[in-house]
This record gives C-alpha cells, structure tokens and sequence, in this order.
C-alpha cells in the first residue's frame, strides 16, 4: 500500500501515509470551522433558525430574501443600509487610496526620518478596532475635546459622533481611513522599491520633471500594487463595520450591512433600534452583502485587469 | 502616453530646475508630513495626557497639559476593569490558538508544497477560494452552539485554529526550499516528522514568524467573535473588557484612557521588535477584508 506519490523518499508502503495522517488535523479543522460553515450559510439564509439551543428550524424557502428586500419599513431601511454600505466603500476606497498613494510617494524619498513617519501611519494598523474607536471617541469630544476646539477656532461646533446620522457617519469614515491607510501606504512603497533605478536616471536625463517621473515611470510600474490596493480597499470597506460598532452602536441612519447582519443574528440593543436573534435573516442578508460584494470585486477586477494589460502589455 | 512622447517640450526646464526645486519639494514634502503626523500625534497625545487627568481635572479641562504626572489611573483602572483577568484570558487564547494554528499548518503546507499525494493541488485551491466564500458567522454560532461550547474557552479557542492566508504563506514559502534537501535528508535516514520539524521549520523561520505575528495579533484585537461568543465576564478577553468598562465608566475619560494605554503597550513593543513580520503578514493578511 502507498499513500504517497513516487517522489516521496521518506517511506514506503504503510507508513508513507505519514504526511496525510499529519495534514489531517489541520485541513479537518478547515473544513469544520471555515468551509463548511461558510457554505451552510446559503442553506441557512432559507430557514428560521433563531440561535437559541433547541428550538426547531424549519425550512421557509425565499421568505427571508422576500422580507429583506420587499416587505415594509424594514426593508426600505435595508435597501437604505445597501446604499449606505456603497457610499462607505466608495468615500473610504477613494480616499484612501489617494492618501495612500501620496504618503508613498512622500515616504519613498531618501529624506531624513522617513523611517520614524512610516512607523508611525502604520501603527494604527495593529492596534484593532477597539482601542482605534476609542482612541478617536476621545479626541472626538463634543465637550471641550481637541477636534472640538479646533472646531471652535472657526467658530463652528459639531456634536460629532452624536450628531445628525449623516456627520457621525462621515466621522466613522475618516476613523476608518485613519486606521488603515498605513496598509494601502505600505503596499504602494512594496511597489515602488521594485522600481529600478535607472529608469529614474534614465527619465531625469531625458529632462523629464518631478510630475513627469510620477506621471510615466511609477505610475505605470506601480499598476500591480494600485491593483493590489484597489481590490483590498473595495473588500475591505465594503464588509467593514466594527468601527460602527464601536464609535456610535447601532443606531437608525447610519447602519451598514455588516452590521446589520450581525444585530439582527446576534442581537443588539445598544441606541434604540432592538433586534431579536434572528439568523435564518441574517444569514440572507449576509448573502445579499455577499452578493454584493462579488458583483463589485468582479467588475473592479474587470477593470483592473484592462488597466494591466494596458500598461503590461 | 510614452516617457518619449513627452520629452522635446519639456527638456529646456532643466536650466533652472537643480537649483531650486530640490530644496522646495523637500520643504513641502516635510509640510505634508509634518500635517499628517499631526493627524496621527494629536489623538495619541490627547489619550496620553487624558490617563495622567483626575476627573474633576478632566471636566475643568479636557485638552490641556496635567497638573501632575501621577500613575493613579492606571492602578485604578487596573483594578476596576478586571484587567488582569481579562489580560490573562487574552494571553490563553492567543497563545493556545496560534501555537496549535502554526503547528498544524506547517504540516497541512508542506506536504501541498511538494505536491507529495494525490489531490494536492485541489486542497490548495480550497485554502485560495476562501477569500471569496460568504463569511461563515452564523452556521459557525449554530455549530459552536450544538456543540454546547458555547461560551467556553474551548469553544472559543477553536473558531481561530484556522486561517487559509497563513498557509498559502507558508506554502509559497516551502516552494523556494530545494527539494534535493528532502532527497538527502530521506537517504540519510531521516523521518518524516523530524525533518519537518528540525529542518524545515528553521529554514522558513521568516514565513512562521510572519504567519505567527500576523494570527497572534488577529486573535489579541478580535473584538466581534468575544462579543457573540462570550457571555461570562470571566471569559472575556482585553477587547471585550475594554468596551464593557467603557459601558460601565463611559464618561470617566482618565481611567479609561489609561487602560486603553496599558492595552495598547504590549502591541506596540511588539511592533517595535517584529516590524518587518508585523507589515509583511498584514499586508499579506490585509486581503482577509
């Protein structure tokens, strides 16, 4: 009996099954908590399951979709955090991408301290969502806080995250970006030093200025690492929603699809929106972010790889 | 647009540039820097000042520099919040998680690396399509739930044991070692499971650390899996217990900055140590979304 294939030497017959004997544990592990779970959701958005050990499940066909996306109030406040989920991946995307691209361009330079300032944009990164909320709940104030006294000196106030829905939702959009722009910046830097450096020379020689040098030799050599940001950045910010959690709760206006799915799953009482546990609903609407997600990753792919094969030949 | 296309316009610009445009860019470059840094400082510094306040200091004024610099806070805060419990649940379950994730993974790669059994490639492709898989959240609650490991340290522990980036690291990694080694090394008369672990595992120690780093710190931020998973107060890790004395003290600005502080410390001594695995296995991590 041989388990392996001929170009394993360590043993023959029986005890050849060795490495799958080894392998075992772990890729059970996957399959048990990440795999199988992640495609029972698609069965489980078409039942009632509650989360509560021992009551029943029954199977309730496209009710859950049908309630998500037609019924009532509640689905007009869905659609609406469909919406919301698009502008927040849009606004933090963009923006992020732009910053990060230029503390690149900034950090990538041979001046003193670049070192010190890098450190210190991608450190948030590693702090997690708890302690950047918090960090910002702080600085974020209304009362006498730092941002509100720079409010102050021009002569405006803000209430912050406890303001309209709209403001607290744009602040969360700024912590979000905040905290993960060191990622995006650090990946562009990855591309740059890729870059050889004559090409530079080479341009430099040729009379080319500082925005000409941007404009035809980085740009372009950078095209694997934008692609690279501009997928991330999408996913990310698209299935991002602990920042929510953590800056404002859930409140009515300001709710974003991940987060829906996991008050309406696990129940959330904080604000004064209240949701029972509900999974067989929250396991179709984390299909419908889901869905969404793919169809957007899809055609920014689309469009990503266009822009490869323009400038890759 | 070609570099060639551009050039007969613009080369008369070389005249004047040397001259002045370094020494400008560079001014402006440190202006931008020193904007953004301010962004970055401004809310760490608040949290600094904040943790060394009294309250009443705090109420009077919120933004300026403490009367004294005292540790009061934080041995308050310490006390208050549980802090060496939740501390400790924290260090359980990064270290019992990633030690476990880390030792399976290595043998689930290596064996997919070489290509040594049938379906190899099919398992690969099964760790690479995860990222575009729904999230497993609620059949894992229902899972974790019937197994009646709910809100248990055992239940929680095993919802990190897997982690399908780490081992397509490790993968790409092992594929750089030469083969000719296993070749010797079996001739030789060496096990399986000793030459992966006296001599693989040393040789792609940057891989490790990189998928160690990147877990660990995964596993020591979670925030969401304690707040599902965890109902008993005794279970909870650092990140819960922080939003929880939040809750409780929301307005007693002091102490909770200090505690957010005391947090914080462990992550950023390892960032200061592990840099160079830290932003490798984020990077590499930061497509999990």
């Amino acid at each position: 009996m041989q388990f392996t294939k001929r170009n394993y030497l360590f043993a023959r017959g029986w005890k050849s099954a060795a490495p799958i004997i080894l392998l075992l544990p772990g890729f059970i592990l996957y399959l048990v908590i990440a795999v199988g779970p992640s495609m029972a959701t698609a069965v489980y958005s078409f039942t009632d399951a509650t989360g509560i050990r021992g009551i029943a499940i029954n199977w309730v066909g496209f009710e859950n979709y049908d309630e998500f996306l037609f019924r009532g109030a509640a689905s007009r406040d869905n659609i609406a955090a469909l919406t919301r989920t698009l502008y927040f991946c849009f606004f933090v995307t963009t923006i992020q991408f732009v910053l990060g691209l230029l503390l690149a361009v900034l950090l990538n330079s041979k001046l003193k301290g670049t070192t010190f300032f890098r450190t210190l944009f991608f450190m948030p990164v590693i702090l997690g969502v708890a302690i950047q909320g918090l960090i910002w709940k702080l600085f974020l104030l209304p009362r006498g806080g730092p941002a509100a006294e720079l409010f102050s000196l021009f002569g405006t106030t803000s209430e912050f995250l406890g303001g309209q829905p709209k403001q607290a939702f744009a602040w969360v959009i700024v912590v979000q970006i905040w905290s993960n722009v060191g990622i995006t910046m650090v990946i562009f830097l990855a591309g740059m030093q890729t870059i050889p450096d004559y090409l530079y020379e080479a341009a430099k020689i040729d009379g080319a200025n500082g925005w000409q040098l941007f404009r035809n030799v980085t740009w372009p050599l950078l095209t694997p690492a934008a692609n690279t940001n501009f997928l991330l950045n999408i996913i990310g910010s698209l299935q991002a929603w602990q920042l929510f959690l953590v800056l404002i709760g859930y409140r009515p206006g300001t709710q974003v699809l991940g987060y829906l799915v996991f008050a309406e799953g696990f129940g959330q009482t904080s604000g004064s929106v209240m949701t029972a546990f509900r999974q067989g609903y929250a396991a179709a609407a984390s299909i419908a972010l889901f869905m969404l997600v793919l169809l957007i990753a899809l055609s920014a792919n689309f469009i990503v790889s266009r822009r490869e094969k323009k400038y890759m030949l | 647009m070609t570099v060639a296309s551009q050039l007969p316009t613009e080369a008369p610009k070389r005249e004047f540039r040397p001259r002045r445009g370094p020494k400008l860019w560079k001014i402006a470059t440190y202006a931008v820097l020193l904007v953004f840094a301010a962004v970055y400082i401004g809310p760490l510094l608040m949290l600094v000042l904040t943790s060394f306040k009294t309250l009443p200091e705090f109420f009077r004024n919120p933004t300026g520099w403490p009367e004294s610099f005292g540790f009061g806070n934080f041995t308050e805060a310490w006390d208050l919040a549980n802090f060496p419990r939740y501390l400790l649940n924290t260090v359980l379950y990064t270290s019992v998680a990633t030690a476990i994730f880390v030792a399976t993974s290595v043998l689930v790669a290596f064996p997919i690396a070489r290509g040594y059994f049938k379906g190899a490639k099919f398992i690969l492709t099964l760790y690479l399509i995860a990222l575009f898989l729904p999230p497993a959240l609620i059949p894992q609650f229902q899972l974790i739930l019937n197994l009646g490991l709910f809100n248990t340290r055992i239940g929680y522990i095993l919802l990190f044991l897997v982690n399908p980036i780490g081992i397509i690291i490790l993968v790409n990694y092992m594929k750089s070692i030469p083969k000719e080694l296993d070749e010797s090394a079996a001739i030789d008369g060496c096990g399986y499971y000793r030459f992966i672990f006296t001599i693989i595992v040393p040789l792609i120690r940057p891989a490790v650390a990189t998928v160690t780093v990147l877990h660990a710190i995964g596993i020591w931020n979670e925030l969401v899996l304690p707040t599902i998973y965890l109902t008993n107060d005794d279970l909870y890790p650092v990140t819960r217990g922080l939003i929880v004395f939040e809750g409780l003290y929301g307005s007693q600005w002091p102490q909770l900055s200090a505690a957010v502080i005391m947090l914080m410390i462990p992550m950023l001594l390892l960032f200061v140590f592990l840099q160079r695995y830290i932003v490798s296995g984020l990077t590499a991590g930061a497509v999990k979304g």
